[in-house]
C-alpha cells in the first residue's frame, strides 16, 4: 500500500509540473522523462542482465515508426493501434531475443551493433512506408471519443510511462526473477546447478525490457511528431549505455541519475560546446570507467554508508585485494 | 540403514573423450540419508563421473537413474528442480549479490510466485519474497555465517565461500546433495566444521555423495566408499573394507600407510 | 567479361581496406583481449591527417604516409596509455577498457568533427586519378595501390607473427598472459605496442580509402563495422583470416551492388546480414585457430 501511494505522489507531482511549464520547457521535460524511462530499462537489460546489447534504440524507433504507420497508413483508431503497437513490439522483441541470446558479450554486441544499423537500411529504403531518408511528419495524435490529449495532459501521459516502467523493471529487479539475471550474469554455470534456465532467462529479459523501449517510442512518436532515421541512429545507443555507466551499472537510482546528468549537460554546456554534446558525454564515459567504476551513484552509497558509521581502523590488505571491488557492477 | 531401493542409480555409466576412456561401465547406489564417498587417485573419473551425475554433461552411454527416473537428456537446469544439488570445489558465487540472496538463488526452483505475480506485485509474491530471505537466514545461519548474511561474498574466506556454497544448496531442498571436493584448501578446524555440517545433512534423510582427495576426511565420514581408478570402479565397501582391499592399496601405490596419509 | 574483371580489381582493394581494419582489432585484440571499436575512429584520424598533409601543406605522398604513420604510433600509444593502462594495473573487469575505449570514440569523432567541420574534405590518391591495365586486370591506379599496400602489410605481419621470436611473444601473450609474464615478457610493452601498431594498420586503412569517400568524421564507424565484419568472417585467429574476410566481404558487397536486383542504399545491409549471419551460425570465422606445433 505505502508503494502505491509514494508512486501516486510521485505521479501527481511530476504531472503537476508540466501544467507549470511553457512550450519550450515542456519539450524538455518530456524528453527527459522518455530518456529516463529508457535508462531505466535498458540498466535491466545491460546493467543487471548483463547483456551488452545496442538494440535497445532501435526498439525505441520500431515502437515509435509502427504507431505512426499503422495510424496514418493502415488507418486504424488509437486504442486498436496502441494494441497493435504493444504486439508488434513483444512480438519483435522475442523474434530478436532467440538469436541474440544465444550470444555472448562482445558477440553480443558486434550483433546488436549491426541490427541497429540494419534498422537505419530499412527506414532509409522503405520507400513511403517509411518516408525513406526524410522520414514521417505532419500526423497527429488522433482523438479517442472526440478528445484529443495534447499539451500538459499528453505529458500526464510520459509521467505515467515512466512511472509504469519504474515499478515494471523494479519489481523485476526485487524478485527471483532479478536475482536469477543477476545470478546468470555473474556466474551461469552456478546458476544453471541452481536450477535456473539461463537461456530463457536472458530471453525474458530481453524481451521483456525491448518492449518496454518500443513503448516508449511509441508514446514518443506523437511529441515532436515526426520520426526519421536519423533520430534512432547509433549516436543515442551509445548515449544511453553511458548514461546507464556513468550514472551506475545495475542500479535504478544509478540509471535515473545517468539519465538526468547527461541529458541536462548540453543544455548546461552549451555556451562553451555548442551542439558538440556528444564530446561531452564521451569525456564523462571515459572519466566514469577510470574513476568511478561504480558511476556516481556509487559516490552516493560511500557519503551515506560514511554518515552512517564513523570509518573503522582498515586492516592492511593486498592492493589487488582492495582494487578488484571496484570493478563494475 | 534400511533395505529401501536407491535415491540414485547408476548403471553402466561410461565417457569417453574422443579416445580417452574416462569412464567406463561403472555403476553406483546411493541410499537416502547415506553417505557415499568416491575416491581415486589423480586421473581416475572422479571429477567427470560428478559432472555426469550433476548434469553438467551427458554420459556416452550407460544410465543415471533418480528415484525411478531416467536423468538421460535432462539438461543441467533440470537437475535442482528434481532435488540433484551440486557444490562447487572452486566456490562459484554470485559476487554482486549479497550472502543472503546468494542462497535466494538456491530457492529459484522453489519459488511460488509466478512472473505475471511479481509483475503485478501481488501479496502473495510480497509473502514469498519474505519466506524466501527467511529461509535463507536460516540457512546461512545453519551453517554458521550469520554475521555475513548482509555483507558482499567478495568479503568471505574461501573456507566461509565454501560453507555458502552449502546453503546455497541447501536452499534447493535437495533430496541428493553432491559435494565436489568439499575439504580442499579448507584448514583444519574448517573442516572438522564441515564434517559437522555434511552429517547434519545426511543425518535430515538426504542423500550425499562426495568426491574427494583427502582419504583420511572422506573415511571418517562416509557410511560406504567406492575407489576409482582408470575410470573403472575397482572396490565398494564399507570405509574399513576398502582400506584393506588389496586392489586399492595396489592403486594408491603403496601400503595402508600411504592410503592413510593420502 | 572486362566489366567483372574491373569489379574483382575494385572488390579486392576494398577487401584489402576491410582486412587493414580487421588486422588492426587482431592485433589488439589478440595479444590483450581488448576489443576497440575506436579502429574505425583511427582511420578517420589518419584520413584527416592525409588531408591537411596532401592537401593543405601539399607535402609529398611518401613524406605524408610517413607523417601520418608517425601521428596515428602516437595516438595509439596515447589511447593506450591514458585510458586502458590504468585499467588492466587495477585488475578492472575485461569489459571495462572496451567501453573506456568506447567513450574514446565518440571524444575523437567529436574533435575530428569540431576541427574540421561537418563537411566531407578532399584526399588526393597516391599516384593521381589514372587507370592502370596489367593484362587482364584494369583499375584505378589507387586500387593497384592499395593491393600492393595491403599485400605489404600483411605479408609483414604474418612473417612477424610466425618468423620472429618478438612475434611469438604477441603470440604467447595471446595464449597465456600470466605465463608470458613469467616467462619474463613484457606485458605492458606488448600492450602499448599492440595499441601503436594497431593505430598504424588502422590509419593506414584510412589513408588508402580516403581519396575514394573522402575524409568525413562519420566515416569511422561504417569502417568499423566492415573490419569487425571482415574479421568474423575469416576468423580472429590468424593474420591471414583477417585479410581472407575482408575479400570476402568485398566481393559480396561488390556483387551484390553490381548484379542484383537491389536498390543500391539496400547493399549497405550487406555487411550488416553478412555479420549478423556469421555471428550465428560459424562465429570462429573460417580459418582455424592454428594447431599447436611439437
Amino acid at each position: 500500500m505505502k508503494t502505491v501511494l509514494s508512486y501516486l505522489a510521485a505521479a501527481v507531482a511530476l504531472s503537476a509540473i508540466a501544467f507549470l511549464l511553457g512550450a519550450y520547457q515542456t519539450d524538455v521535460y518530456r524528453k527527459l522523462l522518455l530518456w529516463i524511462a529508457l535508462a531505466i530499462s535498458y540498466n535491466f537489460l545491460f546493467g543487471i542482465s548483463g547483456q551488452i546489447a545496442f538494440s535497445h534504440f532501435s526498439f525505441y524507433g520500431i515502437g515509435a515508426y509502427t504507431i505512426v504507420i499503422l495510424i496514418t497508413q493502415a488507418g486504424l483508431p488509437l486504442p486498436l493501434a496502441v494494441l497493435a503497437t504493444v504486439a508488434v513490439c513483444v512480438a519483435l522483441a522475442l523474434v530478436v531475443a532467440i538469436p541474440a541470446t544465444r550470444l555472448e558479450g562482445f558477440y553480443l554486441a558486434l550483433a546488436t551493433l549491426a541490427f541497429a544499423q540494419l534498422f537505419i537500411v530499412v527506414l532509409n529504403e522503405g520507400g513511403s512506408i517509411t518516408g525513406g531518408t526524410g522520414g514521417l511528419a505532419s500526423y497527429r495524435l488522433p482523438e479517442i471519443l472526440g478528445v484529443r490529449v495534447a499539451g500538459p495532459w499528453y505529458t500526464v501521459v510520459i509521467v505515467v510511462l515512466m512511472l509504469a516502467t519504474l515499478a515494471i523493471v523494479g519489481r523485476l529487479d526485487r524478485s527471483w526473477f532479478g536475482r536469477a539475471c543477476r545470478a546468470v550474469r555473474d556466474n551461469p554455470e552456478a546458476a544453471a546447478a541452481m536450477g535456473v534456465n539461463v537461456r530463457r532467462t536472458k530471453i525474458i529479459a530481453y524481451t521483456i525490457t525491448s518492449a518496454l523501449a518500443g513503448v516508449a517510442g511509441m508514446v514518443y512518436a506523437f511529441v515532436d511528431n515526426t520520426v526519421n532515421p536519423h533520430i534512432f541512429g547509433l549516436e543515442n545507443a551509445f548515449l544511453l549505455l553511458f548514461m546507464v555507466i556513468v550514472g551506475g551499472s545495475g542500479r535504478m537510482a544509478g540509471a535515473i541519475l545517468g539519465a538526468v546528468l547527461l541529458y541536462v549537460m548540453p543544455f548546461v554546456l552549451s555556451p562553451l560546446i555548442g551542439h558538440h554534446h556528444a564530446l561531452v558525454f564521451g569525456i564523462f564515459m571515459v572519466l566514469a570507467v577510470l574513476f568511478q567504476p561504480r558511476g556516481l551513484i556509487g559516490l552516493w552509497d560511500r557519503w551515506q554508508r560514511r554518515r552512517r558509521q564513523p570509518p573503522a581502523p582498515r586492516p592492511q590488505i593486498a592492493k589487488g585485494e582492495a582494487v578488484k571491488r571496484e570493478g563494475l557492477a | 540403514m534400511t533395505a529401501a531401493a536407491p535415491l540414485l542409480q547408476v548403471r553402466g555409466l561410461c565417457k569417453r573423450f574422443g579416445g580417452l576412456h574416462a569412464v567406463s561401465d561403472l555403476d553406483l547406489d546411493v541410499r537416502a540419508g547415506e553417505v557415499l564417498g568416491v575416491i581415486g587417485p589423480n586421473g581416475a573419473g572422479k571429477t567427470t563421473t560428478f559432472n555426469m551425475i550433476a548434469g553438467a554433461f551427458e554420459p556416452t552411454s550407460g544410465d543415471i537413474v533418480f528415484d525411478g527416473e531416467s536423468l538421460a537428456g535432462v539438461p543441467t537446469h533440470g537437475f535442482a528442480p528434481r532435488g540433484i544439488v551440486r557444490t562447487f570445489q572452486h566456490n562459484k558465487s554470485f559476487d554482486s549479490l549479497s550472502v543472503c540472496e546468494n542462497v535466494m538463488v538456491g530457492m529459484h526452483t522453489r519459488m511460488p510466485a509466478s512472473l505475471w505475480q511479481v509483475l503485478a506485485g501481488t501479496p502473495a509474491s510480497h509473502r514469498a519474497e519474505r519466506e524466501a530471505r527467511r529461509r535463507a537466514e536460516e540457512l546461512v545461519d545453519f551453517v554458521g555465517l550469520a554475521e555475513f548474511a548482509q555483507a558482499e561474498v567478495s568479503t568471505l574466506s574461501f573456507g566461509q565461500g565454501r560453507l555458502l556454497e552449502i546453503a546455497r544448496g541447501l536452499a534447493a531442498r535437495p533430496r541428493l546433495m553432491l559435494f565436489d571436493e568439499p575439504a580442499a584448501g579448507l584448514a583444519p578446524g574448517e573442516c572438522a566444521r564441515l564434517e559437522e555440517i555434511i552429517r547434519g545433512i545426511s543425518r535430515q534423510g538426504i542423500a550425499v555423495l562426495l568426491i574427494e582427495h583427502d582419504v583420511r576426511f572422506l573415511m571418517a565420514l562416509a557410511d560406504r566408499v567406492a575407489v576409482l581408478n582408470f575410470g573403472r570402479k575397482i572396490a565398494d565397501g564399507t570405509p574399513e573394507a576398502v582400506q584393506a582391499d588389496p586392489a586399492v592399496i595396489e592403486a594408491y601405490l603403496g601400503n595402508v600407510e600411504n592410503l592413510a596419509h593420502a | 567479361m572486362s566489366d567483372f574483371l574491373e569489379l574483382i580489381v575494385s572488390a579486392a582493394a576494398s577487401g584489402c581496406v576491410y582486412g587493414l581494419v580487421a588486422l588492426a582489432y587482431l592485433l589488439i585484440t589478440r595479444p590483450t583481449g581488448i576489443i576497440n571499436f575506436g579502429v574505425g575512429e583511427w582511420a578517420t584520424v589518419a584520413a584527416f591527417g592525409a588531408y591537411v598533409a596532401l592537401s593543405r601543406v601539399e607535402l609529398p605522398y611518401a613524406l605524408s604516409i610517413a607523417l601520418v604513420a608517425a601521428l596515428m604510433l602516437a595516438v595509439g600509444w596515447l589511447t593506450e596509455r591514458l585510458t586502458v593502462r590504468p585499467l588492466v594495473v587495477r585488475g578492472a573487469p575485461p569489459l571495462a577498457p572496451v567501453l573506456a575505449l568506447l567513450g574514446m570514440l565518440v571524444v575523437v569523432r567529436e574533435l575530428v568533427s569540431l576541427g574540421f567541420g561537418p563537411d566531407p574534405q578532399p584526399v588526393p590518391p597516391a599516384f593521381g586519378f589514372g587507370r592502370l591495365e596489367l593484362g587482364p586486370l584494369a583499375g584505378s591506379y589507387q586500387s593497384f595501390f592499395i593491393i600492393a599496400v595491403a599485400a605489404v602489410v600483411f605479408a609483414s605481419a604474418w612473417y612477424f607473427f610466425e618468423r620472429t621470436l618478438a612475434g611469438k611473444s604477441f603470440e604467447a601473450v595471446a595464449l597465456d598472459r600470466r605465463a608470458a609474464a613469467l616467462m619474463g615478457i613484457n606485458l605492458s610493452r606488448v600492450t602499448a605496442l599492440s595499441f601503436a601498431a594497431g593505430a598504424v594498420v588502422a590509419g593506414l586503412a584510412g589513408l588508402l580509402v580516403a581519396p575514394n569517400v573522402s575524409a568525413h568524421y562519420l566515416m569511422g564507424m561504417p569502417l568499423a563495422i566492415q573490419g569487425f565484419t571482415a574479421l568474423v568472417i575469416g576468423g580472429a585467429s590468424r593474420v591471414e583470416g583477417a585479410l581472407l574476410g575482408g575479400l570476402i566481404l568485398a566481393v559480396a558487397e561488390q556483387f551484390t551492388v553490381r548484379y542484383a536486383p537491389v536498390p543500391p542504399g539496400l547493399a549497405m545491409g550487406v555487411p550488416l546480414v553478412l555479420l549478423i549471419v556469421f555471428l550465428l551460425v560459424r562465429p570462429a570465422g573460417l580459418l582455424r585457430p592454428r594447431e599447436a606445433r611439437a
